[in-house]
């Protein structure tokens, strides 16, 4: 009973499809000059502002050439570092403590 | 060569324009638009509730073209390329008003309709009116590819070529939307 309903309900959708396709939409009031139209909404978007990612793009050699220079600065002019990590610690250490001593503190 | 059940008229010319358009020349593309325009309308129109709806879908698709222009490879028809853009802008519209339109009424759609078999049935037109009736209460992704599959009498390997859906991912969409349309014209829609 219930599969005799379903195979109804396939054909009757079927003769929907089958009538629908028979109606094909009207397309003819849109397709009038609709190349003009789309031209026109191309070129309005192309006169909007570039994007930032465009630009990112644009400034990317700049940067490039910037940290190149950067990094060679840093090598040639960085100071030498001592060879103890305790001395370094201590010469400064060495400063306030005669200030203390000095000071009385 | 077909794109969306229409022939493509010659892809040479074509492959051509295509390339005049990517240097940059207007005219060309504008040619490619006024070729190709009834084929992508009419696939729209399918999805599309009213001209103004049919006319943004359609510039939409020929926007959407214009910028991936550079990545069109050639290695398929351009006629081909562009159905499968029109058939994801098609798609992206349908997720969007989905989301917009969540609690439609249908009450139209309460009671078995005629039978149009009999000379008492719908009209060509009312059949369809009533199609889009249900077929609007589908999930997006059921309601394209019940539509190429059943009303632009597309294969299921074309469905999943345009959609780039697995076969059988097409079969089980298309089962789904079936079912559910024949519930909806039943008149005993449970959801």
């Amino acid at each position: 009973m219930n599969d005799k309903r379903h195979d109804r309900r396939d054909v009757e959708l079927d003769r929907y499809f089958a009538l629908a396709r028979q109606a094909p939409p009207d397309i003819s009031g849109v397709e009038r000059n609709f190349e003009t139209r789309v031209m026109a909404r191309i070129r309005e978007s192309r006169e909007q502002q570039d994007p930032w990612y465009a630009w990112a793009w644009r400034l990317a050699p700049i940067f490039l050439v910037l940290t190149i220079l950067l990094t060679g600065w840093s090598v040639i002019y960085s100071p030498a570092h001592p060879d103890d990590p305790v001395a370094t610690l201590a010469s400064g250490t060495q400063e306030v403590a005669l200030l203390d001593y000095l000071t009385g503190e | 060569m077909y794109a969306l059940g229409v022939p493509i008229a010659v892809p040479d010319e074509d492959a051509d324009l295509v390339r005049f358009a990517i240097g940059g020349d207007d005219e060309a593309f504008t040619e490619l638009v006024r070729r190709h325009k009834g084929t992508v309308l009419r696939s729209a129109a399918r999805f599309a509730r009213n001209p103004a709806e049919l006319e943004d879908l359609g510039q939409e698709t020929f926007l959407r073209v214009y910028r991936d222009l550079r990545y069109f490879r050639g290695d398929a028809p351009f006629g081909h390329w562009l159905s499968r853009i029109t058939v994801h802008v098609c798609y992206d519209a349908l997720r969007k008003r989905r989301r917009e339109e969540k609690d439609l009424s249908l009450e139209v759609l309460a009671g078995p309709v005629a039978d149009p078999s009999t000379g008492n049935g719908p009209s060509a037109q009312l059949a369809r009116m009533i199609l889009d009736q249900a077929m609007s209460r589908l999930k997006p992704e059921e309601r394209l590819v019940i539509t190429l599959f059943e009303l632009e009498d597309r294969s299921v390997r074309e469905v999943a070529e345009l959609t780039g859906w697995s076969e059988t991912g097409v079969k089980v969409r298309a089962f789904r939307a079936r079912q559910a349309l024949k519930r909806y014209i039943g008149g005993d829609d449970e959801r």
